[in-house]
């Protein structure tokens, strides 16, 4: 049982995507990116290098400034995200990281930089991010 | 007392050619990704001419030959023409994220849908595999034009052959797995001046296809999953963002080699995406403009039917705010942001109005 | 017309009860010419980007030629070839559209054209295309990945500069492909789009085998070798008069010689990395070849013409590729990996070339017989085919 949000409950999916190969295809694959994770006041930057997520750590607000894009969300809002993961062994139709980015006026992917190139390495590993979320339904999550 | 060697029957070597060949002693190492195309740009071999006169197809570092015929006849052999500093790292990751539209979309997903929106759906599709090989037939004809010197630039580019060839049959398998079919071409491709077909330059093709075009098709794509009726649309769309992205990120990279390689062409290139950007604005250039087919199945789809048309239409056009704006900064990435600023670009005014 | 015959036993083109009731565009004029595109965007009307006050016009319903079309996936997913039920199915002999008009969809009318220079099928066409679209794409690979590097040892200088000479020359064999096909690609009809697609899975495949063997060359010590002589690279590259007379060139010729070194050098690979590049590159050679032929075989079968042709065109091939067979670089080369070095290669490595020849022209002749391609007896060959070619007979 890991905690969400926690660099343990990043590391327990990180465990799990990464011992996966089936995600390193299908439209996975490498993918090399440093992206954060806005829950609220929680940041967390992830780095992937290749097929992996070779780094979960915590952070602040400064360290957006370094990552390609973060996404960002309330607690409530990643919380139903995560659950509904749990609950359909990966997103339903509702619930991917595209559809959520679309439906909010300033988006769910966003920067402090403001470089487009870097932004759409959201869109270019969008697969491989959804793979990366999918796999914490996996693991038991405590919110 | 030696041992007398037969010699009968040994064919006789010319070997001179051992001496002729390229910097030698090279050894490159693999990385943590494998063997990549980076990886075995070291030493000489990864030096790129800036003009190159390579025309007789030579691998480049290869040793010529003085009596070798020109057949190459390269209309690209300036390297700011085609050049991108991360062509082979765009390379490498197509490769390694390629998919099949066959077995990676989960098709039996599909259930029988709503009539209005199964045709909308179809028209879209119609729409994506009429347009999605332009993209193809396009860099594949610049691809036989570009001396291989700068053979890195033109692998991202067959990469991209390999993946609109796929965008054009999954729209085709999806027109034809639920009770529907193809519906009506919109002759968006044609030979119209200004089009992407026509352009005689490679930088003013790229500055049309991949980044005005293109980037209105990824905007097309996201919305395509966002509004997919099952799993199967989702990951059909889903898929062909990542590419469609990728092929974005050349013409943005290739813009900003451009625009800091060749500064004489900066002004020429504002002209582009002058017409682009007017394109975009009329609705020709942007499929994801309002009316006609494709703009009418967007709504039609975003609304969630026929009778939800006028609340599809407000979707879309909200999501055309975030396409202009992303448009915007992939300009401003690509070092072209001054038009935003002195108010050459009538874009920003178009966005503030829809704002 | 292999396919027409398949299309009209579709087993799902049957009409849902819907479909009866949509207008065919084939049966009305207006529907077709209606260019809805065109006026509202194509005349400049400036889009605001705000929402329509007039409500939608939703002219484009109902137009489609066939619909109710439920294709399902089958064990091996839902492939291309799958598509063609129906009227979808239906490849006509001439695709007079210069458009981008998807095969089934009702076209657009007054849509300036793309040009396009291979309109008929008998100039393109091979029924197997769909089916090797999507084996190339289940059979993809990656050099930087794929293949076991770290098998690559040090070798004695000779064996790894006959390597890296070998290499050098298939690399620019590769390019001669990449530009071949990506220069005729574009002036083929969309009308047969399962060509135009396996094509585009070809010159990914060769952009792969152009990086694999530069890696090779690169990767143990060497680096590239001297550039081939090209007299049949400018053969292929020049073959503009038609599709069917480059497949001559690059398949019948080119590729059968270099699936033909491949397979020697499989069998005298080194270590496990060149042993997997050449086996690899030989499965994508093989779906070349399959294409090539099939194609080959169908333009045969409808063009009188085309025997005549395509034995004059290969006689003349002939003549080219002596000029290149008669450069040592790559004989030499092969001879060293094939006998293990300079010593070797005097005698076991010439005569394991002079065996590889033999095999090379056995496999074109066979392939030529089999197309009803006449072929010039081998004592009227040039040398050294006319020996090879002997060699196979004697055989």
């Amino acid at each position: 049982m890991a905690k969400f949000p926690s660099v343990r409950w990043f590391d327990a999916v990180r465990e799990v995507f990464n011992g996966d190969e089936s995600v390193q295809g299908g439209g996975g694959g490498y993918c090399n990116c440093i992206a954060g994770m806005k829950v609220g006041k929680d940041v967390f930057v992830l780095t992937f290098e290749g097929v992996e997520c070779t780094e979960a750590v915590k952070a602040d607000d400064a360290a957006l400034d370094d990552v390609d894009f973060y996404l960002d969300m309330a607690p409530a809002d990643w919380r139903e995200m995560i659950s509904n993961i749990h609950s359909n062994n990966g997103a339903d139709r509702h619930h991917t990281l595209n559809t959520l980015d679309l439906e909010r006026e300033d988006g769910l992917a966003t920067s402090h930089h403001g470089d487009q190139y870097r932004e759409d390495l959201f869109f270019r590993y969008n697969q491989t991010f959804q793979y990366f979320f999918n796999a914490s339904a996996r693991i038991r999550t405590d919110f | 007392m030696s041992e007398a060697v037969d010699t009968s029957g040994e064919h006789e070597l010319d070997l001179s050619w051992m001496d002729q060949k390229g910097p030698w002693d090279t050894k490159a190492e693999e990385s943590r990704y494998g063997l990549t195309l980076a990886d075995i740009q070291i030493g000489e071999y990864g030096e790129t001419p800036d003009v190159s006169d390579n025309l007789t197809g030579r691998p480049r570092g290869s040793a010529p030959r003085p009596g070798s015929y020109r057949i190459g006849n390269y209309a690209v052999r300036t390297k700011n023409e085609i050049w991108l500093d991360n062509a082979s790292f765009l390379y490498e990751e197509a490769l390694q994220r390629q998919w099949s539209s066959a077995t990676d979309v989960p098709w039996h997903t599909i259930e029988p849908l709503p009539d209005d929106i199964e045709q909308a759906e179809c028209q879209l599709a119609t729409f994506f595999t009429e347009v999605e090989f332009v993209a193809g037939d396009v860099p594949a004809r610049w691809v036989s034009e570009t001396t291989p010197d700068f053979f890195e630039a033109r692998q991202v580019l067959l990469a991209q052959v390999m993946d609109e060839s796929r965008h054009m049959d999954v729209f085709r398998k999806r027109a034809m797995a639920n009770g529907g079919g193809l519906m009506q071409a919109t002759g968006a491709t044609s030979g119209f001046v200004g089009s992407i077909d026509l352009s005689r330059d490679f930088t003013e093709m790229s500055s049309r296809l991949h980044l005005s075009g293109e980037g209105a098709v990824l905007t097309m794509f996201r919305m395509g999953e966002l509004m997919a009726q099952n799993e199967a649309e989702k990951a059909m769309y889903r898929l062909c963002a990542q590419d469609e992205a990728r092929h974005v990120a050349f013409g943005v990279m290739h813009m900003r080699y451009m625009s800091a390689a060749a500064p004489e062409r900066r002004e020429e290139i504002h002209c582009y995406l002058d017409e682009a950007e007017g394109q975009i604005v009329s609705g020709v250039g942007n499929p994801a403009a309002r009316g006609g087919p494709v703009g009418e199945s967007l709504a039609i789809l975003l609304g969630g039917g026929k009778d939800k048309f006028d609340e599809g239409m407000n979707m879309l056009t909200a999501i055309r705010r975030r396409q202009f704006r992303e448009y915007k900064k992939r300009i401003v990435s690509a070092g072209f942001g001054e038009r935003f600023e002195n108010g050459r670009s009538r874009l920003m005014e178009m966005f503030e109005e829809a704002a | 017309m292999a396919k027409s015959s398949k299309a009209s036993k579709a087993k799902t083109a049957k009409k849902a009860p819907a479909a009866s009731a949509k207008p065919s565009a084939a049966s009305d004029p207006a529907i077709a010419a209606t260019p809805t595109l065109v006026s509202s965007q194509a005349q400049g009307k400036a889009d605001s980007g705000q929402p329509e006050k007039q409500g939608p016009v939703l002219d484009w319903m109902n137009k489609t030629r066939q619909w109710g079309v439920r294709v399902k996936p089958g064990k091996a997913g839902l492939r291309l070839g799958d598509l063609n039920v129906g009227i979808y199915g239906e490849i006509p002999m001439q695709w007079s559209d210069q458009s981008r008009n998807p095969r089934g969809a009702v076209p657009r009318k007054g849509m300036p054209p793309v040009g396009y220079a291979v309109r008929e099928k008998v100039g393109m066409w091979a029924d197997s295309a769909a089916d090797l679209y999507e084996e190339a794409i289940q059979r993809r690979w990656a050099p930087a990945t794929d293949v076991p590097w770290n098998t690559v040892e040090k070798l004695p200088s000779d064996i790894e500069r006959a390597i890296c000479q070998v290499c050098t020359e298939l690399s620019q064999f590769a390019n001669v492909e990449i530009e071949t096909i990506a220069g005729w690609q574009h002036q083929m009809v969309y009308g047969y789009h399962e060509v135009k697609q396996y094509l585009a899975t070809a010159s990914f495949d060769a952009a792969r085998h152009y990086e694999c063997f530069r890696k090779r060359a690169l990767v143990n010590g060497g680096g590239l070798g001297v550039e081939g002589p090209g007299q049949v690279n400018r053969m292929i590259l020049e073959s503009s008069g038609g599709w069917s007379a480059t497949v001559a060139y690059l398949v019948l010729v080119r590729a059968v010689f270099t699936m033909t070194i491949l397979k020697y050098l499989a069998r005298h690979a080194y270590n496990d990395a060149e042993r997997f590049i050449y086996e690899h590159v030989l499965q994508d050679k093989a779906r070349l070849l399959t294409y090539g032929l099939d194609h080959l075989h169908f333009a045969v079968a409808h063009d009188d013409e085309q025997p005549a042709v395509l034995a004059t065109v290969l006689a003349i091939g002939d003549r080219v590729l002596t000029r290149d067979l008669r450069d040592p670089a790559l004989r030499e080369a092969l001879a060293i990996i094939f006998g293990r070095g300079i010593r070797g290669a005097r005698r076991q490595g010439m005569e394991m070339y002079e065996e590889m020849m033999a095999d090379f022209m056995q496999t074109h002749l066979g392939y030529c017989r089999w197309l009803g391609i006449a072929r010039a007896p081998a004592e009227a060959m040039p040398p050294p085919l006319n020996r090879h070619a002997g060699a196979s007979v004697a055989a």
